[in-house]
């Protein structure tokens, strides 16, 4: 604390002159604003540290903000703690349950989003180690839980919304790799002589949705490693995969199918 | 959607589940959730368990698009050992509803899935018999 308290350590006479102003006082937005502005970058760390896991980080920072004010609002330093104690679980708290409540397309009970979130994680920390997507007995030894919570957890997942892809993928991180790839798994649809005209109706897709399923149906890759390759959770490439799916097969259905 | 009815196997060896649903696309999500419980309870690795979903996914899609008016799409999945063997079936009016294999669809099949066969029975049904492996297998 002592390296956070000299960068913010301007701002600790002004929270004790903030806890003890009188809602009324006119200088209080100003004093508000000025620390709120300044504490802000503890926001954007935390709202970072929860980024890539299915919400928009510019949500993520504005509800970590939110978290801020609150704290900042809450804060007593006659209390005897000190702000950061106090601040960083009040805004990861506000954070975390932006992902309880805003994530989910379906009630899901509490305790299995929080284990879906914990799935995430020691999903992508196993698929680097093993070279390959984890089982759900892997999983549960990473986070010693009963493998039977890891299955729930996987179904509870099933029911988190899915975001969009441009959202996921607006960094753009490795895209010139991705060209490549996409490139060769191009070859190799060329070497498949279908009956329907796939091609135009892969065109219609979002380059990014085109490149997931180029990489899975025609560049023989894994979804742990299109996942890597993409920069997104192994989970988000599946639920991509399975709307993307669906989605030509409306495009491509009739005549193609029965026939 | 009838009951999940566990038999024995003729073959022996393996516990089977059997779902039987009307052949109606809106009842996929329900076959394709017991792929998924029943490849995640075998311990399948993250990959395989969602491979073995969406082919499950592909195959009844594949399916209810041929079946005959108000027939029933009847999902056997057989679990043995290390591999999950699924057979889906669906009622056809004539030998002119089949399924195509130099589609798309079949290649997400062939991709998705270890193994993949079709099977017709004399133009009175159709079905689609796939094998997914437990370990990863690139393809």
């Amino acid at each position: 604390m002592s390296a956070a308290d000299s960068e913010y350590g301007h701002l600790t006479p002004l929270l004790s002159e903030y806890s003890g102003i009188a809602a009324e006082d006119p200088r209080r937005e100003r004093l508000r604003d000025q620390l709120v502005t300044g504490f802000l970058p503890i926001a954007q760390h935390i709202a970072r540290r929860f980024a890539h896991r299915g919400e928009p980080l510019d949500d993520l920072v504005q509800v970590a903000t939110v978290g801020l004010i609150n704290a900042v609002d809450r804060f007593s330093p006659d209390k005897g703690s000190d702000f950061f104690s106090f601040a960083v679980p009040t805004i990861s708290g506000e954070v975390r349950r932006h992902f309880r409540d805003q994530g989910w397309s379906m009630r899901v009970p509490r305790r299995l989003k929080d284990m879906h979130v914990s799935i995430n994680s020691a999903v992508s920390e196993l698929s680097q180690q093993l070279g390959r997507a984890p089982k759900p007995t892997e999983i549960a030894e990473r986070l010693d839980v009963p493998v039977a919570d890891v299955l729930e957890g996987l179904e509870a997942s099933e029911a988190y919304r899915s975001s969009s892809l441009d959202e996921m993928l607006s960094s753009e991180q490795g895209s010139a790799t991705v060209g490549e790839l996409v490139g060769e798994a191009d070859a190799e649809l060329d070497r498949v002589d279908y009956r329907q005209a796939l091609r135009p109706v892969l065109a219609e897709l979002a380059e990014r949705e085109r490149t997931i399923v180029m990489l899975r149906f025609f560049g023989n890759m894994t979804q742990t490693q299109i996942a890597e390759q993409v920069g997104i959770s192994q989970m988000h490439v599946s639920r991509l995969l399975t709307q993307t799916l669906g989605r030509l097969r409306s495009r491509l259905d009739p005549d193609t199918r029965t026939g | 959607m009838s009951a999940v009815e566990p038999t024995g196997t003729p073959g022996g060896g393996g516990s089977v589940v059997e779902v039987r649903t009307s052949a109606t696309a809106a009842l996929i999500p329900t076959i394709r959730a017991v792929a998924s419980d029943l490849a995640a309870r075998a311990d399948f690795d993250l990959d395989a368990i969602s491979d073995l979903r969406m082919a499950v996914d592909e195959a009844c899609a594949t399916l209810v698009d041929v079946a005959s008016p108000g027939s029933a799409l009847q999902c056997s999945f057989t679990v043995h050992g290390n591999v999950i063997e699924v057979e889906a079936r669906v009622d056809t009016a004539g030998p002119e509803s089949t399924v195509s294999t130099d589609t798309f669809g079949w290649r997400v099949l062939q991709t998705l899935a270890d193994e993949v066969e079709l099977r017709t029975d004399g133009g009175r049904s159709v079905g689609i018999l796939l094998n997914k492996r437990a370990d990863p297998t690139p393809r």
